[in-house]
């Protein structure tokens, strides 16, 4: 399991945890690059479709990170998406998704440090987990061996 | 064509008999749910009113892939879609009901005519040979009688089996059905009396449907521009639950899916109770309400196909869409309303 | 107990005054099924009309779903959970409060057919409903009494909210409620192992055929075009896919939270029988647990995902 790389999509707030990003690595921080990023405008873009979307498509992890409650670049879109985080959160993780393949977390634009910390945590934690085979579709059976 | 007695001692014999070099499917399940599935034919259940589900999905799956394509470009045609072709064996089929036969083989003349042959179907259907159940105590929901059949009609089967006490009585009813029972030791009879009686009882005991030959009479586009749809359909939710029911209903959807190695064309039902099954490519959608996706299904039952399959109605009664209904909207009712004069033109 | 007859009598001559008074251009009741075990949705527009509308004890299907987008002046017949679903649609400004009449009819639960199936296995030819706490179903040679209690919808077991106490009139005295849901089998199912939770829910919607007769059935699925139906993109694939089925179960799930009245309309149309509530449930206690709302109890408050506190319980973001 130590060689599994993990697939790990990441919808960041492009106010914020998308810059913090940017920051962490002109500033030369080096942090895994298991991550794919989808930059929305806020955190309240998210659509649960997307989360879903991704595992299904065979994302080992999803990391949704937007501004600091309080710090919306829209007054109130992350206030919002945090009674929505709650509840994709609390669905996720009851009908049997491991609670460490969806991370939710607020990093600013300034917090590359934490931005770093957060990114080894998620994609360690999703290495822990191991690849993704219950919530995930699964391969087409073409069937093309049957008919050669 | 002849009629055969088996003993009751002997079924289990008959069955291994029927199931020697072919699938054998019979009914199985708990309940109401009873479903037709392979199995021992030690397990052969009687004591059903019908499938749950129609039996059109034996030979019309839900989900069937058509066709399919690799991506590794290092093999032979990669990107090149292949027919998965017939991979059907033979089979029979025991205890479908004369309702759900008789819908198979209106099914049938949809995807095999003189005009084009599904290969799909065909595969499936040609290679199965159906025997039927005939229903002496037909359920509280069922009208096959009034749609122009019968507890005993030997529509779409090869073979009919009755009860006879606690023996079966068999009567062939096309040569692929007389060759089967011929391979097993099924004892010739003369029953012919004993079925007659049996289908008058069983007829009786469905009462007197009501004669729904104005609609056949009524011209196609009085029917289509009837006022009463628009109540008709008024408590109507538009889900699919009677198409998916419904042993003639045979609308699908070819979709394509793609992963990492490759593709798949694949057919699925689909269902004219949808806003989607009409919906245009430029967003016009020419069945915009539920007024005319719910007329455009009894219309199909009543009207259209009658018209194309030589006075056959398009449904047979078998009851399904009238209890799994989640708003009870009774086809029967709908039959009657279309009987209706119509009321004099408001213009 | 009192008498079905009684409610329906009461019933019609309600749904005649308001239509007289043009209090209302329809009722929305429930008329006799055409099949034992089932009654039908119907629309009266005139007092003749009105003398088809009853009510038993199969009244299920919950009328709101009829008055999303319907203009004009609407009385609609309703139980403590539809009466909810209704005032939740107010709330959405799915319809105008001052169209809206609600005859309110305190219940005692409504009666689950596959219960009844289960205990009286032979073909039932009719049933005969005087009360509203009993049942009896005849069939060929055969008369089964079968109490109420024992045949219960799963939602109905669990209602506290049987009398729509905020309706414009109610038919008959109010009923009291049974023991909310503890939600004590998904605690139950919580505590157990990731992996064991997928198994049940996978298992939950093996036999889901997509027909979508529970989404279609739910008052609260009124969206111009389901996520199931969107096509650019396509969120989901059109076949059995056991993902792309728990995709759609899970979202519709999500779509309900905070909404939902537990009027178990998806599981009565439901053709397969599947416990499509259990999704809705998980949602339920989570809105309950951090909001502590509950959907459709007063007029003026506010569906719990469009507002917020600044101060929102989220432990789990870091």
């Amino acid at each position: 399991m130590s060689d599994f790389e993990p697939k790990i999509v990441a919808f960041f707030c492009n106010w914020c945890t998308y810059g913090a990003a940017d920051l962490a690595g002109v500033s030369r921080l080096d942090y895994p690059p298991n991550f794919r990023v989808v930059r929305l405008p806020c955190t309240g873009r998210l659509n649960p479709k997307f989360i879903m979307e991704a595992f299904k498509r065979g994302a080992d992890g999803v990391w949704i990170s937007g501004c600091h409650p309080g710090d919306c670049h829209y007054i109130a879109g992350n206030y919002h998406a945090r009674r929505k985080f709650v509840l994709m959160h609390q669905l996720l993780e009851s009908i049997g998704v491991e609670p460490n393949r969806l991370r939710f977390s607020w990093i600013s634009s300034a917090e590359a440090n934490k931005f770093q910390a957060m990114a080894r945590d998620v994609v360690e934690n999703v290495k822990a987990c191991g690849p993704n085979t219950t919530f995930r579709k699964e391969d087409l059976k073409l069937g093309l061996a049957e008919v050669a | 064509m002849p009629e055969y007695i088996v003993k009751e001692s002997a079924l289990t014999e008959f069955f291994k008999s029927l199931a020697t070099g072919r699938r054998l499917l019979t009914p199985q399940g708990a309940g109401d749910k009873c479903k037709l599935e392979e199995t021992g034919p030690d397990k052969v259940r009687f004591d059903y009113s019908n499938t749950h589900m129609s039996p059109k999905q034996l030979f019309f799956p839900q989900n069937e892939n058509l066709m399919s394509f690799h991506n590794d470009a290092s093999k032979s045609d990669p990107f090149v879609y292949k027919d998965l072709g017939d991979k059907a064996n033979p089979a029979v089929i025991f205890g479908i009901r004369p309702c759900d036969a008789k819908g198979l083989s209106i099914s049938n003349r949809v995807f095999q005519n003189d005009r084009f042959v599904d290969p799909y179907w065909k595969g499936k259907f040609d290679k199965t040979i159906k025997v039927g159940l005939a229903c002496a105590s037909p359920s509280p929901q069922c009208f096959c009688a009034a749609m122009g059949g019968s507890p005993y009609g030997e529509a779409g089967l090869d073979v009919l089996a009755f009860r006879v006490g606690s023996d079966l009585g068999l009567k062939t009813i096309t040569p692929a059905g007389e060759e089967l029972i011929k391979q097993t030791a099924a004892s010739q009879a003369d029953l012919a009396g004993e079925l007659k009686n049996q289908e008058a009882a069983a007829v009786k005991s469905q009462g007197v449907g009501t004669d729904l030959k104005p609609i056949d009479d009524k011209d196609l586009m009085v029917l289509f521009q009837d006022p009463h749809w628009t109540a008709t359909a008024e408590n109507c939710l538009n889900c699919g639950v009677c198409t998916f029911f419904c042993p003639t209903c045979h609308c699908f959807d070819i979709q394509d899916e793609q992963s990492e190695k490759g593709g798949i064309r694949m057919r699925n039902w689909d269902t004219c109770m949808s806003w989607l099954f009409t919906v245009h490519g430029t967003g016009h959608n020419p069945r915009p309400s539920k007024t005319e996706r719910v007329r455009q299904r009894f219309m199909h039952k009543l009207k259209y196909i009658p018209l194309k399959q030589d006075g056959t109605r398009g449904c047979t009664g078998c009851g399904r869409c009238v209890v799994m209904c989640p708003v009870n909207i009774d086809i029967r009712e709908v039959a009657l309303k279309m009987c209706q004069p119509q009321a004099p033109s408001q213009a | 107990m009192p008498a079905l007859s009684d409610i329906t009598s009461k019933i019609r001559e309600s749904a005649k005054k308001l239509l007289a008074d043009g209090r209302a251009e329809v009722v929305i009741g429930y008329r006799q099924g055409t099949v034992p075990l089932t009654t039908s949705p119907f629309f009266a527009r005139s007092a003749a009309d009105c003398d088809q509308l009853v009510w038993s004890n199969f009244s299920r299907i919950n009328l709101a779903n009829y008055l999303p987008g319907r203009p004009g002046k609407v009385a609609l017949v309703a139980k403590g959970c539809d009466a909810r679903s209704a005032i939740g649609q107010v709330t959405e400004n799915q319809i105008l409060k001052d169209n809206l009449y609600i005859i309110g009819v305190p219940c005692t639960g409504m009666i689950d057919t596959n219960l009844v199936v289960a205990k009286e296995t032979r073909p039932i030819k009719e049933v005969v409903e005087s009360t509203d706490d009993a049942i009896t179903v005849k069939g060929e040679g055969f008369s089964t009494d079968i109490k109420k209690t024992d045949v219960l919808r799963r939602n109905c077991q669990t209602c506290a909210n049987r009398t729509p106490k905020l309706a414009d009139e109610l038919i008959g005295a109010e009923t009291p409620g049974a023991a909310p849901d503890d939600f004590s089998d998904i605690k139950a199912l919580l505590a157990k192992t990731p992996a064991e939770r997928m198994a049940y829910f996978k298992d939950l919607i093996k036999d889901c055929l997509r027909c979508y007769a529970c989404r279609n059935a739910c008052p609260l699925c009124y969206c111009p075009i389901c996520f199931v139906d969107e096509t650019r993109p396509q969120w989901l694939g059109k076949s059995n896919d056991p993902m792309d089925t728990l995709t759609f179960h899970l979202l519709r799930g999500l779509h309900c939270s905070g909404r939902c009245t537990s009027c178990g309309a998806c599981e009565t149309a439901c053709p397969v029988n599947i416990k499509v509530r259990e999704f809705n449930r998980v949602t339920e206690l989570t809105v309950q647990n951090n909001w502590n709302y509950e959907a459709g109890l007063n007029w003026d408050q506010k569906p719990p995902l469009t507002m917020f506190q600044t101060d929102d319980p989220a432990d789990f973001i870091k």
